[in-house]
């Protein structure tokens, strides 16, 4: 499903990807984590093209994302992303945010594209908030119209982006179960996130970066009981 | 304080057809140099947000060229030597002038329309990006909705600012209101009245403005937030 072969990121001078290599399978769920600064989330971004990548490939179902020929708004129309800061469209209703890209892109009608958001609205547990704007909601309603919107051009991945970082704690739990359910549905899924205890339940497999590298990476039972580096000891002692 | 006894209001009115035409050209300058220079100031403004040096450079040259010298040399420059040299002949002082202040306006419209765009936070564009829009349709459906609302009131005292400066074409003679108050100066050797009446025709002029420039604002720069929008709160 996704492929990345050598992957390296620099900021200026900064170097933050070093050189990944990572196969994602179809319906897999991966968690990514790692302390601040590691490269998680320019990993993620490098993915569907929202950070330009310095070196490297990534493809994405067998096309290359960071090949000038490539159109790669019609690879982004395939993976749905999350981001921390939800960025809902303020000008536009919940049920605006979740229809515009169908109707715009996969030129869906109008009606058609309205009973497709009240279902995935419905799916997140916020049909009731369809037409209200996204500053009537709470963080964790915001986050679950996010993923609806990603979810309404039907993608064949999912990109999380530490997507409950900015809620209070009483809401990451919402916003988590909509993730698990997503997860057993088979979604193909990377999450960026601090939720290890999502990471430990959800997860096919964890990856832990550190430094730009990916630095171990395996089943969740196995990173979280038994890491075998001693950087991913460090981190996990620290948080656990 | 003598004068203000002595004034001699009969002038005036025996001048009101031409200064009731110099309020008809003053509107006219400043409407369409008005539309003309934010049509041409969101291209610039545009140009001015591009990554790409080759748009990015001439619209910023174009910008601080025209923000960087006074509106009065610019008219006379365009009027006697730019549009001469193009077509050959002039076009008439009402086209030099609309094509002035257009030429004027555009450049800080454009400024307006750069600073409006870029106080949209990066994440609506990448969320738009993400979702397979293009750079266009971000711009068209994410941005520049959110960008316009802000741009009202900026937007708003540009056209006040056109209205007032629209005066200056009086220099390559065309005939607003302050044309006529000089040629009412000039028979009558009285300045009193005919500045005065300028003055007033322009206060009145900008009063309007004022008003109508408040209800767009109150129109379109609003909160999101429909509840909000009833209190008549201005937008974040």
């Amino acid at each position: 499903m996704i492929k990345i072969e050598n992957l390296h990121k620099t900021f200026g001078k900064l170097e933050v990807l070093k050189g990944i290599d990572c196969e994602i399978k179809e319906k897999e769920v991966v968690c990514v984590i790692g302390p601040s600064g590691s490269g998680k989330s320019t990993f993620l971004r490098c993915i569907n093209l929202l950070e330009e990548i310095t070196d490297g490939a990534v493809y994405i179902g067998g096309a290359q994302v960071n090949d000038l020929k490539t159109n790669i708004n019609d690879i982004r129309t395939e993976v749905g992303m999350v981001f921390q800061q939800f960025n809902l469209f303020p000008h536009m209703s919940v049920i605006d945010n979740v229809t515009m890209a169908p109707m715009l892109i996969r030129k869906i009608n109008k009606k058609a594209a309205e009973e497709q958001a009240l279902e995935l609205l419905a799916k997140v547990g916020l049909k009731e908030k369809a037409y209200n704007y996204p500053q009537q909601l709470s963080g964790g309603q915001q986050q679950r119209v996010a993923i609806a919107r990603a979810l309404a051009m039907k993608p064949k991945v999912m990109l999380f982006d530490e997507p409950t970082s900015a809620l209070d704690p009483e809401m990451v739990q919402e916003v988590l179960d909509v993730m698990k359910q997503l997860a057993k549905e088979g979604m193909t899924m990377v999450v960026v996130t601090h939720e290890m205890g999502f990471a430990r339940e959800v997860a096919d497999r964890v990856i832990f970066m550190d430094g730009g590298y990916i630095v171990e990476q395996g089943l969740p039972s196995e990173i979280f009981s038994n890491p075998q580096n001693d950087r991913t000891k460090a981190f996990l002692g620290k948080i656990l | 304080m003598d004068f203000l006894f002595n004034l001699r209001w009969d002038i005036i009115w025996n001048y009101r057809d031409l200064f009731l035409q110099g309020i008809w050209i003053t509107i006219v300058l400043t409407v369409c140099g008005y539309i003309g220079g934010v049509i041409f100031g969101v291209f610039l403004g545009l140009g001015k947000t591009s990554k790409r040096k080759w748009i990015y450079w001439p619209c910023k040259l174009y910008v601080d060229l025209f923000r960087g010298t006074p509106l009065l040399v610019q008219i006379l420059i365009i009027h006697l030597a730019l549009i001469p040299s193009i077509f050959g002949q002039s076009l008439g002082v009402m086209f030099s002038g609309i094509a002035a202040l257009i030429l004027n306006s555009a450049a800080y419209n454009a400024e307006i329309f750069r600073a409006g765009i870029e106080s949209i936070d990066k994440g609506q564009t990448e969320a738009a990006r993400s979702l397979g829009l293009t750079q266009g349709q971000a711009m068209r459906k994410v941005i520049l909705p959110q960008a316009f609302r802000r741009m009202v009131p900026p937007l708003g005292n540009e056209f006040i600012a056109l209205l007032k400066d629209s005066s200056l074409v009086m220099v390559i003679a065309v005939n607003d209101i302050l044309y006529a108050a000089k040629v009412v100066a000039g028979a009558y050797q009285r300045f009193w009245e005919p500045y005065l009446t300028a003055a007033v025709l322009y206060l009145v002029l900008t009063y309007v403005v004022t008003k109508l420039v408040a209800y767009v604002e109150r129109r379109f720069s609003i909160d999101y937030n429909p509840r909000k929008n009833k209190e008549g709160r201005v937008a974040r």
